[in-house]
Formats: C-alpha cells, structure tokens, sequence
C-alpha cells in the first residue's frame, strides 16, 4: 500500500474522436490509473495505442469523453503544476535557450532577474554549458535541445512530468545518457513523472512501474523493483524485459 | 556572409540601370521642352531648402517633410488598428467569420478611390481646425495633417497589415501554444508570448507592403485639389507652371524616402525574426 499523495489519477477515462472517414475512434478507453506523488510511471505500446492522448488528457489538452482525469486533486484546466516535455522537445524557436528554459517562471510573473537566475540553474542541472544560453534552439543537436526542454520543465518547478517519448529521436548514447540525466534529475526533487515510450528497455530502465497499453485500455501493469542505478546487462534487468516484452507481444497480436 | 568583394558587385550591378536612366536623361534633355536638364534637378536637390520662386509651393525639403509625416501619422494608426484586427481575424473563428469578408472586399478597392469619399466625409478638417477653428492656419504643421488624406493612407495600409497579421496567427503551432498552456499561461500571455512573436514574420511583411502602399498613396492623394504642402502637391503645381525640374526632383526624393522607408522596416524585420533568418 502506498501512503504518498495520489498526485495523477485517472478514473473510467476515455476519449473519442470524431473523424469523417472513420466515424468515432476511441483513442483512450475505460482507463483507471493512479500515480503517486514521486512515481515514475511509464506508459508503455505500441504506436497509436492512444498513448499521447492519455498524456494530453492528464496536461488538460484534451476533455475526456467519458469519466474524469483528476491531477493534484483538481480536474485539470491545462493550468496545473505540470511540464510537458515532448519528442519535439516543443522548445519556441523565437527564444535563445536561456529565455526557453525561463518561460515558466516568466509566465508566473517572476522578475527577470530572478528568472534568469533560475534557467541558468536548471541550464547547469540538465548537463548544459552556459555558453549554449544565448543559441537559439535550431542551433543545437537533437539531444541539446531535450535537454533545454527538461531544463524548461525544471525550471518552471512542475511537480508533475507529463513526457511523451521525448528521447525516440536520439541516438542510443545520447538516449542512454539523457536518461541517466533524467533520473538524476529525479532522484533529487521526486517529481511525479508519467512517462510515454514505446521502448521496452527504456520503460524498465526507468520506471517504478510499468503501465501497458493496447487499443487504447490498459491491459497489464508491472512494479519494477530493481534497484538503482540499474544495469541494462544484469539478469534481473534481463528477466523484467522478458517478462514485459512476453505481456507486450501477446497484447499486440 | 557577405564580404566586401560581394558587397561592391552587388552595389555596382544595383547601380547599373539608374546610372544607364541618368545617362539617357543627361543626352535626351537638351533637345526636349518637357525633360529639364539634369543640372537643373542637381541644383534643387543640392539646396532642398530653397523656395521655389515660380511655385506656389514651399521648398522641396518642407515638402518631403510633410509628406513624410502624414505618411507616419496614416502608417502608425494602421499598425494600431491593424495589428489587434489581424489578431482577431486570425485566432477568432467568429471574428474571422465577420471581418474576413468584409477586408476581402476592401482590399480589392484601391485606396485612391477613397480619396472623394473621405473628402466629403473629413473635408479640410485637420487636427488643427479640431483643436484652434478658425486660427488653424496659423498652425502650420497640424493643419498639413488633413484628416482626409490620413484616412486615405489608413486605407491603403490597414489591410495589408490585417491580412498578413491573421495569416501569421492563424498559423501559429499548435504545439507553441500547448508549450505554454500547460505552464499556466492564460489568453493574454499566449498572444503576447507565442501568437505575437510566432506571426512576427508574417506581421513584418504586411508592414513593409503596407509601408509601400501608404507612401504611394500619400502622393496620389497629395496631387488632389484641396491639399496645400507635401511632394506630391509640388509635382501637381510643377505641372502646372511647367516647371518641370521641380517635379523630377520631387519624383527622385519620393524614390529615395520610399527606398529609405523599406530599408527601416527591412532591418527591424531582420532584427525582430533572427531567428527565422538563421533557419533558412
């Protein structure tokens, strides 16, 4: 039983859409979900299994169709505690880096001094040298660039992480050593993270628990209690991805 | 990068046609009654702040700075007015549904058209005749600000401005203003933060075409009976008096302000869209 704070919970959720061609879709369906304060939860499937949109239903993007979505104990509006980190990193293309990373605490009013105080902190805290703060977003590799966004996220002081698969378009080392970055990251402040992947090896490298997710419902989940930092050759590493990857294959057929 | 080797070809080649123009207009002059002789338009321009002694019409540089400041007047109530329509078009479906049609149908109308219009509707009221009646004359500056050509140059800029404004915003990324809203940013902050800086390119050129515009229809509006002062009240009095060196030089200053005038809004398009430049 766990006596932290449900922080994420998704009760009967569903959402369809309507598209003219293919009538109403369901893309999320009889979803139940809690995540306590501190989890970190990974969302797994396959593409199209309506993972974005379960993440877009807990950052307020979306209105679920049926049942409710409850983020920190208020039906969320979109302007909750939370980031949202994305594959495309979603960094504004008009801003240098260090003026991406400030938007939150400028959005919450704070003075530029303070703000800028703050996005250099959370430049340093995501492995970034200050010299890429005046670049702008083009002018970085694909893996600087996730790095700006978790230090955006960070800097903004969003207890909720709502990331969505935002290392599929990095290399491997690059993805290796962001995620071990994240978990840095995470081992300091324990946010609540619920994290979207389609990368078996990455879910069980990362989560505390594993959500599996086929046509839209959830159809397993795992507690993964291997111990930190974990070893991606270890057995028991090994036997947790067999283990996920039997379940998985098996609800993709 | 350019470098001084470019800069100089690129000038030079730039430079070819005018000079070619002036070369043709220094042999034609002599044989013709209408073309003035080169020397003759020199002269004016060289001494922009000498009054004409055969015109009814103040010297070329009080002119050039009337025409220029009812430009301005004309140009800024269009930024100010367009910039906030063309943001409404662009992220409202209502109010694109209302003002839409209606700019469609203003903007295929050439703002010269206007010009009987807003005289019969301003007449020769100025901010001058508002605010002093009868003693506006005394007020030189204020009363060259007629009303009804400011009208004319709002005419012709607001549009371009409005258009290229909801172009911009309604074309702003979706996953841009997501970015934001999910940090908490309200309706005021996402126009201000992600609509405005996203449309800014979009916005540049509405204001360079618009620029354009306005200074066209200045002196369209200028060369119409009523107006005293500005370049293109002298190129219709030049024409009336033959005095035609007067109108080429007035024709020369409308090229280099209007030139002058892209190249402002050139460089803060430049400055303010960096970003976009660095992309291409």
């Amino acid at each position: 039983m766990n006596d932290k704070r449900e922080l994420i919970r998704f009760s009967n959720a569903g959402k369809c859409f309507s598209t003219p061609g293919r009538g109403d879709v369901w893309a999320v369906r009889d979803f139940n979900l809690l995540a306590h304060e501190g989890q970190l939860t990974c969302v797994l499937g396959a593409s199209g299994c309506g993972k974005t949109t379960l993440l877009r239903l807990a950052a307020g993007l979306e209105k679920p169709t049926t049942g409710e979505v409850v983020v920190d104990s208020s039906r969320v509006n979109g302007a909750a505690d939370i980031g949202l980190v994305t594959q495309e990193g979603n960094l504004l293309p008009w801003r240098k880096v260090l003026d991406n990373i400030a938007l939150g605490p400028e959005i919450q009013g704070a003075k530029r001094h303070k703000r800028i105080a703050a996005a250099r902190e959370a430049l340093s805290r995501v492995g970034l040298p200050q010299k890429v703060a005046k670049s702008f977003p083009h002018e970085l590799s694909g893996g600087m660039r996730q790095r700006v966004a978790l230090g955006r996220t960070l800097c903004a002081g969003s207890r909720i992480w709502l990331m969505d698969e935002p290392f599929a378009n990095l290399d491997e080392p690059t993805r290796h050593r962001l995620q071990g970055e994240l978990l840095d990251v995470w081992f300091e402040d324990h946010q609540t993270v619920l994290f979207v992947t389609h990368s078996l090896e990455e879910a069980v490298f990362l989560a505390d628990r594993i959500v599996v997710m086929a046509a839209g419902r959830m159809v397993a989940e795992f507690q993964v209690d291997l111990p930190r930092p974990r070893n991606r050759l270890g057995d028991d590493f090994v036997n947790v991805l067999l283990k996920v990857r039997r379940v998985f294959t098996e609800t993709d057929r | 990068m350019i470098t001084p080797r470019t800069a100089i070809r690129k000038m030079l080649l730039g430079a070819m046609i005018p000079m070619g123009v002036i070369l043709l207009w220094y042999f034609t002059a002599p044989g013709s009654v209408v073309v003035p002789s080169v020397w003759s338009v020199v002269q004016i321009l060289i001494h922009p702040f000498r009054e004409p002694l055969c015109l009814d019409s103040t010297s070329l540089a009080d002119g050039a700075a009337v025409s220029v400041l009812r430009m301005l007047c004309g140009f800024l109530l269009a930024v100010i007015t367009g910039i906030p329509v063309g943001l409404l078009i662009g992220r409202s479906r209502t109010g694109r549904e209302i003002l839409a049609p209606v700019t469609a149908v203003a903007m295929a109308i050439s703002p010269i058209a206007w010009i009987p219009i807003t005289i019969i509707v301003f007449g020769l009221s100025s901010p001058a005749t508002a605010v002093y009646g009868q003693n506006a004359w005394q007020h030189g500056v204020l009363d060259q600000l007629r009303f009804a050509i400011i009208a004319v140059i709002w005419m012709g800029a607001f549009f371009p401005i409005v258009l290229n404004t909801a172009s911009g915003a309604q074309h702003v990324r979706q996953s841009h203003i997501e970015a934001a809203t999910v940090l908490g940013a309200g309706k005021f902050a996402v126009l201000t933060k992600i609509v405005l800086p996203s449309a800014s390119p979009a916005i540049f050129t509405g204001l360079r075409l618009a620029g354009g515009i306005a200074w066209r229809v200045i002196i369209a509006a200028e060369i119409f009976p009523g107006t005293r002062g500005g370049l293109g009240y002298m190129i219709a009095v030049a024409h009336e008096t033959a005095s035609y060196e007067y109108a080429f030089a007035s024709i020369i200053v409308i090229g280099l302000i209007g030139l002058c005038f892209d190249a402002v809004l050139r460089l803060a398009s430049l400055r303010s869209t960096r970003w976009m430049v660095q992309e291409r």
